[in-house]
């Protein structure tokens, strides 16, 4: 064997190497992105659970909270901007302002111990406590999802494969922390 | 969840299995020359067959139904959204934050002992059962707590290692059973018998010391095995716990109330204790090498101690101040390699939850008072502001109020007396008690008694008498009602 075939053979397995790495890093690449989707049809799932789930919540409480027409203005005017939002950064605004309005409401409603006492208020209630609760955990898996990708496309060597087949980083879905929610309006 | 620890998993499985195989061969191919080796030179080689199927036999099951023989033993029984709708919710919540495809099933075990653990295959096929103590005894925050854990052993794969490892203790335990059962009724006769014919009666001399070896440390090895394991898992599933919830003090709350409880788990079988967020049998046990669990102390004092935030890297500095270990619980590489390693705030409990507790513990207060009328127990107020329920077969005719000390007199439980507890019942459910006059409703045969009114003397004790029949009454500083009914006439007497 000459040694122009050894090293014609050798080149050739590096190539090969090369395009089974690449092979493997785009699946990968692939695999991570379909996360992410997933985990963001997750949050839209949840997200359309809650703005159903706002109708029968103020219809049953508008009986009960004659005086409160602002705070239901506020509700279902956030919903409805929400339900409007068309990029990730948009929706997480508004979502930010309807849990903002919910958490008002949930102070207000402190003051009519009878809506309290009502069981089917009640357990709507624990419904719209579950969907808060599944909001901010399917966001932290998507915003986990999202972190392992944008890892992926921007570090050395999968940045290179990323960029030959058009992988973008994906925007986080930022809402604000729940503890540093406005505190909401007392009146008296 | 660490890629590192689920591949290490993945990995103990696989050797977990052989392992037990390789002594499983062991213990069926000295079993079978130590019984048959006298009758068929190949008799080993028929035990080593046994020991193979039994091995592929225990395989099978804890790969297949070892799920659904757990539940079932544990007299598990599963439950829909509609009977549960918080603790469901609660698990989808969970499922969210762990970014599982699929809805674990959900089972309720009708025992009072808080309690709870998971089993199955992969986080596609799981289940997660908790007992009704536990839903009676947690609130929302500490009920999520507790199924983050259970997720967290789900999607850390323990789920699978340990049902495997649990088969596997089994069928060691089993063989070695059968083993020292022989030779304790046959005396080691038949071993004599075949080392006389000289055919490597020296090699059979060890290899029945080597059996014996065998059958005695085989299972103590397993089980060794199987302890230690669960007790690493079990700091890991609280981290995990952590991690999801981002709220450590729900767990931590949890697991003190499963402390504090004095009730036993009587159901579970004791090989399945590892399972078990708590050791059913012995929550308190110390840290030595055949407990199940980390001390309980030692796990809450972890989960309280996370200073800043709820991600792993909080957890372990933790687990480091408490326990004084320099043992990571995960390799230091891949903690700060992974990028779930990054800080995560904690968030803070939720409001709504107490309400709904409260709520749901004066329903069940209410319940019981009803069923405990219904069976004829006398309800007796007692001045410092006490109820005390006695029951019909109470023998003495007088007793102690346990709060304040005062001595009352059992009255004659009257047909009048239940309907009355009944009717404020009814009205308390209905939501419409009027706080002013529950006794115009509940005794309206009483129209001819006249109310009677007290002047209080504020911060002292104060004695006064029964208008109608005469009965004294001592009032305690600490009273606080406005009203009270004469235990023997049922006269109103109001406290202003």
């Amino acid at each position: 064997m000459s040694a122009g075939a050894i090293v014609l053979m050798v080149l050739a397995g590096v190539v090969l190497a090369l395009v089974l790495t690449g092979a493997a890093v785009y699946n990968g690449l692939v695999g991570l992105r379909n996360q992410v989707r997933n985990a963001w049809s997750q949050i839209d799932v949840q997200l359309k659970r809650r703005h159903d789930l706002i109708p029968n919540l103020v219809e049953t409480a508008r009986g009960y909270m004659q005086h409160e027409r602002e705070t239901f203005t506020a509700i279902t005017e956030a919903r409805a901007r929400a339900a409007g939002a068309r990029s990730v950064k948009e929706a997480g605004q508004a979502e930010t302002r309807l849990s903002q309005a919910l958490s008002a409401f949930n102070m207000v409603v402190e003051n009519y111990p009878e809506l309290k006492a009502n069981t089917n208020f009640l357990s709507l209630q624990e419904e719209l406590t579950s969907t808060e609760n599944r909001i901010a955990f399917a966001r932290q898996a998507y915003n986990d999802q999202v972190l392992f990708l944008n890892n992926k496309v921007e570090m050395f060597p999968s940045n290179l494969v990323a960029n030959l087949f058009a992988f973008r980083q994906e925007e986080y879905f930022e809402m604000e922390d729940l503890s540093e929610r406005q505190a909401p309006q007392v009146r008296f | 969840m660490f890629w590192s620890i689920i591949a290490a998993n993945k990995r103990k499985t696989v050797l977990l299995i052989v392992l037990m195989g390789a002594l499983l061969a062991a213990l069926g191919y000295l079993l079978g020359v130590y019984l048959g080796g006298d009758f068929h030179p190949l008799a080993g080689w028929a035990g080593l067959l046994v020991a193979a199927l039994v091995w592929l036999a225990m395989l099978a099951v804890s790969l297949t139904a070892a799920d659904d023989i757990f539940l079932h033993l544990a007299g598990a029984h599963e439950v829909d959204r509609q009977s549960w709708p918080q603790l469901h919710n609660v698990v989808e919540e969970m499922q969210l934050a762990a970014g599982m495809h699929r809805m674990p099933r959900i089972f309720v075990m009708d025992d009072p002992s808080p309690n709870a653990f998971a089993v199955g295959r992969s986080p596609a096929d799981c289940a997660v059962c908790v007992t009704a103590g536990l839903l009676a005894l947690c609130n929302r925050d500490e009920l999520q707590g507790v199924v983050a854990h259970e997720i967290g052993h789900i999607i850390n794969r323990d789920i699978l290692y340990m049902t495997v490892a649990a088969t596997m203790l089994g069928a060691t335990c089993f063989l070695s059973d059968i083993f020292l059962r022989n030779l304790r009724f046959s005396g080691g006769r038949r071993y004599r018998s075949r080392s006389r014919k000289g055919s490597g009666g020296r090699a059979g001399g060890y290899l029945l010391i080597m059996a014996l070896l065998l059958a005695i440390f085989g299972p103590l090895f397993s089980r060794l095995l199987y302890f230690s394991a669960s007790r690493k898992r079990e700091y890991l599933a609280d981290a995990t716990s952590a991690r999801l919830t981002r709220y450590p003090a729900g767990l931590a709350a949890a697991l003190e109330k499963m402390r504090r409880s004095p009730a036993r788990l009587t159901t579970a079988p004791s090989a399945t204790a590892p399972f078990y967020i708590v050791n059913p049998y012995r929550p308190q046990l110390s840290d030595n090498a055949f407990a199940t669990h980390p001390p309980l102390e030692r796990r809450i004092g972890i989960l309280k101690g996370m200073a800043g935030g709820a991600g792993y890297g909080e957890y372990l500095k933790s687990y480091r101040r408490v326990t004084g270990s320099r043992r990571a619980l995960i390799r230091g590489g891949d903690l700060n390699r992974s990028p779930l390693a990054q800080k995560v705030d904690q968030r803070g409990p939720q409001a709504q939850s107490v309400a709904m507790a409260a709520n749901v513990a004066a329903a069940r207060k209410r319940s019981g008072d009803i069923i405990r009328a219904v069976n004829g127990f006398a309800f007796i107020p007692c001045a410092c502001g006490m109820q005390i329920k006695v029951p019909p077969d109470y023998a003495q005719s007088t007793f102690t109020c346990p709060r304040c000390g005062a001595v009352h007199r059992i009255p004659e439980v009257g047909r009048e007396h239940v309907a009355a507890i009944l009717a404020a019942a009814a009205a308390m459910s209905a939501g419409r008690a009027d706080k002013r006059q529950p006794q115009a409703s509940a005794a309206p045969g009483s129209a001819e008694r006249k109310e009677q009114v007290v002047a209080r003397l504020p911060g002292q004790w104060q004695g006064f008498d029964c208008s109608s029949c005469g009965r004294h009454y001592q009032l305690s500083p600490a009273f606080r009602l406005r009203q009270l009914s004469c235990s023997r006439c049922g006269n109103v007497i109001r406290v202003e």
